[in-house]
């Protein structure tokens, strides 16, 4: 499904000695790949940010209690990104995202099930030294 | 060869089912970790295993936590030193997969298809009973069409 980022198109944090340098090209990105690649750990970078940034809401398998459902529905004009998407969201909240016009998703996770992805939806996650540091940036999955 | 269940109600009553495995090796597994973990953290991380609960990082060779590990890692850990319980399998990347696949024994859950290019034999647990499968498309198959 291919749509225009509805909050950023761009979002960069700096964490110690790693940066994040996301660039969003539709409003639902899937980031997806091998394991032990980073993904998690670029989740964390941006958890981080929701201390000071209310555009951001964040959520992984610490909150496998809570309804997930309800507490996207609530979310109005933020990026949310889901860790642990493929065992955080069933099927109910995979339709609501796909038709949720009020926020922007990133989801970590490689079960594209009904979210209406395509592979315009599909990214993965890239790491490169940048002399002492690590710049994480996505690109589309092939 | 490890047995695949797709659907939690084929999952024998004595048996545990985990399926949020970061959590289940951050409490369990990680007081089993010894030489077998090292080649496998190597393997699919790409960290080498410095301490009992030590890890050296990829990326800036920085020391870790061993909980830093990926839930993919932690899932094939899992599954080594826990043979008798059944882990989910969907946070598993191809190059985990790739490691599970080819284990003597162990159990994993998936309602959908998750399969390695490379694969060994597997039995294909379902109500209608167990077989060996050895062949990628016939385990898809299985695990898209027969119901």
């Amino acid at each position: 499904m291919k749509s225009r980022p509805l909050v950023m198109d761009h979002f960069s944090t700096v964490h110690t000695s790693f940066i994040l340098n996301f660039r969003f090209t539709n409003n639902i990105t899937i980031l997806m790949g091998d394991s032990g690649t980073g993904k998690t750990a670029a989740f964390s970078f941006i958890r981080e940010c929701m201390a000071v940034n209310s555009k951001i809401l964040c959520l992984n398998y610490l909150d496998y209690q809570n309804d997930i459902r309800d507490m996207i529905g609530r979310a109005n004009g933020k990026l949310i990104v889901i860790d642990n998407a493929d065992i955080l969201l069933n099927d109910d909240t995979r339709k609501y995202i796909s038709l949720d016009e009020k926020n922007q998703y990133l989801i970590i996770g490689r079960n594209p099930k009904n979210l209406f992805a395509t592979k315009e939806n599909l990214f993965e996650l890239v790491s490169k030294k940048v002399g002492e540091q690590t710049e994480f940036t996505i690109k589309e999955y092939l | 060869m490890i047995t695949i269940f797709k659907d939690k109600k084929d999952i024998p009553e004595d048996m545990e089912y985990v399926e949020l495995n970061d959590i289940f090796f951050n409490q369990n597994t990680v007081a089993f970790i010894d030489k077998q973990a090292e080649r496998i953290i190597e393997t699919i991380d790409n960290a080498e295993l410095i301490g009992k609960y030590k890890i050296c990082s990829r990326f800036n060779d920085v020391t870790l936590d061993i909980d830093r590990l990926s839930t993919g890692c932690k899932t094939v850990l899992n599954v080594l030193y826990y043979p008798n319980k059944v882990f989910c399998l969907k946070e598993c990347g191809n190059n985990a997969l790739d490691i599970l696949y080819h284990f003597e024994t162990g159990y994993v859950f998936s309602e959908y298809a998750l399969i390695p290019f490379s694969m060994d034999s597997v039995i294909a647990r379902s109500k209608s009973g167990k077989k060996v499968i050895n062949d990628y498309e016939k385990l898809k198959e299985w695990w898209d069409i027969e119901k």
